[in-house]
């Protein structure tokens, strides 16, 4: 156990004298991984903010079932108690909103005092405003409601916002699909430059592995500097990646945040957690070995 | 008697060189010359070797080298001696034939397993092969880093090995900084410090001064008076004059073994 602990632990100092030993061409590689690997970690922290804000949208729609303008003054609390009996099930919350009430509230706007005081009348329905329970497929069980309740008598017009959490929802999920082939794509970038790295190290270490196998070193010996080597870059790369994200977020999210402001929300963007960092990280350093060890078999058969 | 004088010279070689080369690990394989009875150190069986399609660089080779002897392989450039050489040392397979070396059948032996055996055989190649991107001890440590031993103690049998070819105090030089006979004692350093049962040379004094050439083969003749099997491929005849106890000569193909087996 000692005796293989020293071998790997002299396998690793192989590998970081050898990454040290060009220190330009070590950098240059590493920057290009960590360039690529930055760009799958900026995608993934724009998916991870936008993802609960669709969710929060999509977990709790409010629809508001609009009366015709003849309604009488009880048809809403009518509606109300109806919804209720009949979808009970689906409804969280139900409550009616009379038109006086809706102009008073429209009235305590600034924006609209002026429009509402020239007109003759109140031109506001009554409205019945549901939130709907939690469910499978919302967005789609609340379109079904709609069209149930736009059939019933003295209902002029039921609103919903369904239709573009739908849509949202849609470029989502296309950009989930962007983001895994993106991730795909880069795990082909780093396959293909430690692959390169270590196919241009076994070339310069040529005559040091052919002493090695002289002097009786295994092939598993011969192998293990450039698998660390190829794990170590990964590493590096990945490590160095999430600082060049986490740096790009900085500038990002300040104008982002003005951009929100002028709509009145807070929003910024948010690297992905801890855990998932580091499971990038290790696939990264898993993915260089592998690469290594493909390449170090291809390049040192003499 | 040749076992007794055996003996008081190892004694006397092993005063200072206690630490690289055991008593124990030496008398392992050196065993009384001459007997049939006990395992050969190295055994050629009807080898044949060729290169694709060209003809037979060795053929028909039989011979039997017992534990501790000193054997200089000679003939014109070109004849094979280094590929007998590499044939022994497991560094290229026979065409044809069977060879034993240490008592294990290295031409049935599977590619994994000949590094262990490469262990036991010191290997110096006309070029030394010596890292030039280390300094000296460096060059000496990667067999004893290659089985993985301890850092103290590998340090201790690295300068052993050094003192012993005479290059004290040349740890730390880079071996661009040593002459020509320097650099062939430390790739000899190299070979035996993993204590060898075998040592295979391959022109070691091509090159050299007469002088140098002659401190270089008594270091050779040293770790074979302690037992370790010596085989030189050389053509001087001078030197073989002065120290072979037993000849190969390789020439055309044709094998002839000074013990009186030709093959």
């Amino acid at each position: 156990m000692r005796r293989w602990l020293r071998q790997h632990r002299y396998a690793i100092s192989v590998a970081v004298r050898r990454l040290l030993a060009q220190p330009f061409s070590s950098l240059a590689n590493l920057l290009v991984i960590s360039l690529t690997l930055t760009v799958p970690i900026l995608g993934a922290a724009i998916l991870i903010t936008a993802q609960p804000v669709a969710r929060q949208l999509s977990v709790s729609p409010e629809m508001t079932v609009f009366l015709s303008p003849g309604a009488d003054a009880k048809a809403g609390a009518e509606l109300a108690q109806r919804l209720k009996a009949e979808h009970g099930n689906d409804i969280a919350t139900i409550s009616v909103v009379g038109r006086d009430e809706a102009l008073k509230k429209l009235r305590s706007n600034p924006n609209w005092t002026q429009a509402l005081a020239a007109l003759p009348s109140n031109p506001l329905p009554d409205a019945v405003i549901v939130t709907l329970h939690d469910h499978p497929d919302l967005a789609r069980h609340a379109d079904n409601l709609a069209t149930q309740w736009r059939r019933l008598p003295q209902v002029d017009l039921v609103q919903h916002d369904s239709a573009w959490v739908q849509r949202l929802e849609a470029i989502l999920s296309f950009a989930r699909i962007g983001l895994l082939l993106l991730a795909i794509g880069v795990a082909l970038v780093v396959l293909a430059t430690v692959f390169n790295t270590v196919r241009m190290q076994a070339l310069t270490q040529r005559e040091e592995i052919g002493v090695a196998r002289l002097v009786g070193a295994t092939e598993s010996f011969v192998r293990r500097p450039f698998l660390y080597l190829g794990a170590l870059t990964g590493l590096t790369a990945g490590l160095a990646a999430i600082v060049l994200a986490y740096l790009a977020l900085m500038p990002l999210n300040a104008a982002l945040m003005r951009l929100a402001r002028s709509y009145g929300t807070e929003l910024t963007l948010r690297l992905p957690d801890a855990a998932s960092l580091l499971l990038a990280v290790v696939v990264v350093a898993i993915l260089g070995a592998l690469s290594a060890r493909w390449s170090v078999t291809r390049n040192t058969r003499f | 008697m040749k076992k007794q004088a055996l003996s008081s010279s190892s004694q006397r070689f092993m005063g200072s060189l206690d630490t690289i080369l055991r008593q124990d690990s030496i008398t392992n394989h050196a065993l009384p010359q001459g007997s049939r009875f006990h395992p050969a150190m190295i055994e050629f069986q009807h080898v044949f070797k060729s290169y694709g399609r060209s003809r037979n660089i060795l053929s028909d080779i039989n011979f039997r080298v017992e534990p501790g002897e000193f054997i200089f392989v000679s003939g014109p450039s070109g004849a094979g001696k280094s590929t007998l050489l590499k044939l022994i040392g497991g560094l290229e397979p026979a065409s044809r034939g069977s060879i034993s070396v240490n008592n294990q059948r290295i031409d049935k032996m599977p590619s994994r397993a000949r590094p262990y055996l490469r262990r036991a055989v010191g290997i110096i190649l006309q070029d030394t092969h010596l890292l030039y991107d280390r300094n000296a001890i460096d060059n000496v440590l990667l067999p004893l880093k290659v089985i993985g031993l301890e850092t103290g103690v590998a340090a201790t049998r690295a300068r052993a090995a050094i003192e012993k070819v005479g290059l004290s105090g040349k740890e730390d030089m880079n071996p661009i900084e040593l002459s020509g006979g320097e650099q062939q004692r430390l790739a000899i350093a190299r070979a035996i410090v993993n204590r060898p049962a075998i040592l295979i040379v391959d022109e070691p004094t091509a090159n050299l001064d007469q002088d140098t050439a002659r401190r270089i083969m008594d270091v050779f003749r040293d770790f074979n008076r302690v037992g370790v099997t010596t085989l030189i491929a050389s053509h001087d005849r001078q030197l073989m004059a002065a120290y072979a106890s037993r000849t190969f000569s390789i020439d055309h193909g044709k094998f002839i073994d000074s013990k009186g087996v030709a093959a």
